[in-house]
């Protein structure tokens, strides 16, 4: 199984780097996901991300005011990026453990291709032993 | 935020966890997370003297997956966290429930109210309370200025 057979295309969400905490959390509440992908603000700069976790454990455990708190303060910028799309996944889950996130960022070249999460790789591992089993039988 | 401080109470969710045995193995307990859809079992106790225990994809994914090793052959007891993290003052304010996650580093809490079991706070608890405290000052600002 390798990187990728898991990553998901879909298109994060975005949010401005000129935004506060309330608007990431307003956003996140709205589109029902617990990440936001930040923009970049020219093409010499990094993306970062922002996540329900950086929210409380950052913002709400230290009680900061939310209205007034830029979300670069609490972003994760630059991104954790994978570009070997033939890596295998114990690898990837090695990658999340020694970074302490769960995604990671995955680039064809230049060609941005999704983000990769440690629910993607817990789908991955189950499927293939249920593949695996179909054959058998 | 708003004026009247968010308490534990307010966010806390009563609902059951789904639990997995501790001898049962991790492929099991993953398959049981996805048809559920939720990440995280709780590991019932075997009697009245032991402590309970949970896993979580976290779990799984950083000391199974990353190591390399069978997810048929690995069991939950070895990956498990025990005892769990517990609060036990329901009046707590939200801050200080958001710093005790950050401290242990875990993303569900399990709350007792005077011995008994309450709930599971977790972060996602936390951003709804935020979030709907948020929109009821919006509201509340927003009635004051039709009646003015």
């Amino acid at each position: 199984m390798e990187l990728r057979d898991i990553v998901s295309g879909s298109k994060p969400v975005k949010i401005q780097p000129s935004a506060t905490a309330s608007d990431a959390l307003v956003s996140m509440m709205e589109n029902k996901i617990d990440y936001l992908l930040i923009d970049r603000t020219g093409p010499n700069d990094a993306y970062g991300i922002i996540t329900r976790w950086d929210l409380v454990a950052e913002a709400i455990a230290y009680g900061k005011e939310l209205a007034s708190t830029p979300v670069l303060d609490l972003a994760r910028k630059p991104l954790v990026v994978m570009n070997n799309l033939d890596l295998d996944i114990r690898w990837v889950a090695k990658k999340m453990r020694n970074e302490g996130v769960s995604r990671i960022a995955v680039f064809d070249k230049d060609a941005f291709l999704g983000f990769v999460s440690d629910v993607d790789i817990l789908r991955a591992v189950v499927s293939k032993t249920r593949t695996a089993k179909g054959a058998e039988q | 935020m708003t004026s009247t401080p968010l308490v534990l109470k307010d966010v806390v969710k009563t609902w059951e966890l789904h639990s997995v045995g501790p001898e049962a193995t991790v492929h099991a307990a993953m398959q049981e997370m996805l048809q559920k859809n939720c990440f995280t079992l709780l590991v019932p106790r075997k009697n009245k003297h032991d402590a309970y225990g949970i896993v979580t994809k976290k779990d799984i994914v950083s000391k199974v997956i990353a190591e390399g090793k069978d997810p048929k052959k690995v069991k939950v007891k070895e990956v498990m966290s025990k005892p769990l993290v517990i609060l036990t003052d329901l009046t707590l304010d939200l801050r200080w429930v958001a710093k005790a996650m950050a401290n242990s580093g875990v993303s569900t809490v399990a709350v007792f109210d005077k011995g008994d079991f309450y709930g599971y706070v977790t972060e996602a608890c936390i951003l709804e309370g935020v979030y709907n405290s948020l929109r009821r000052a919006k509201l509340e600002q927003g009635t004051e200025f039709v009646s003015c």
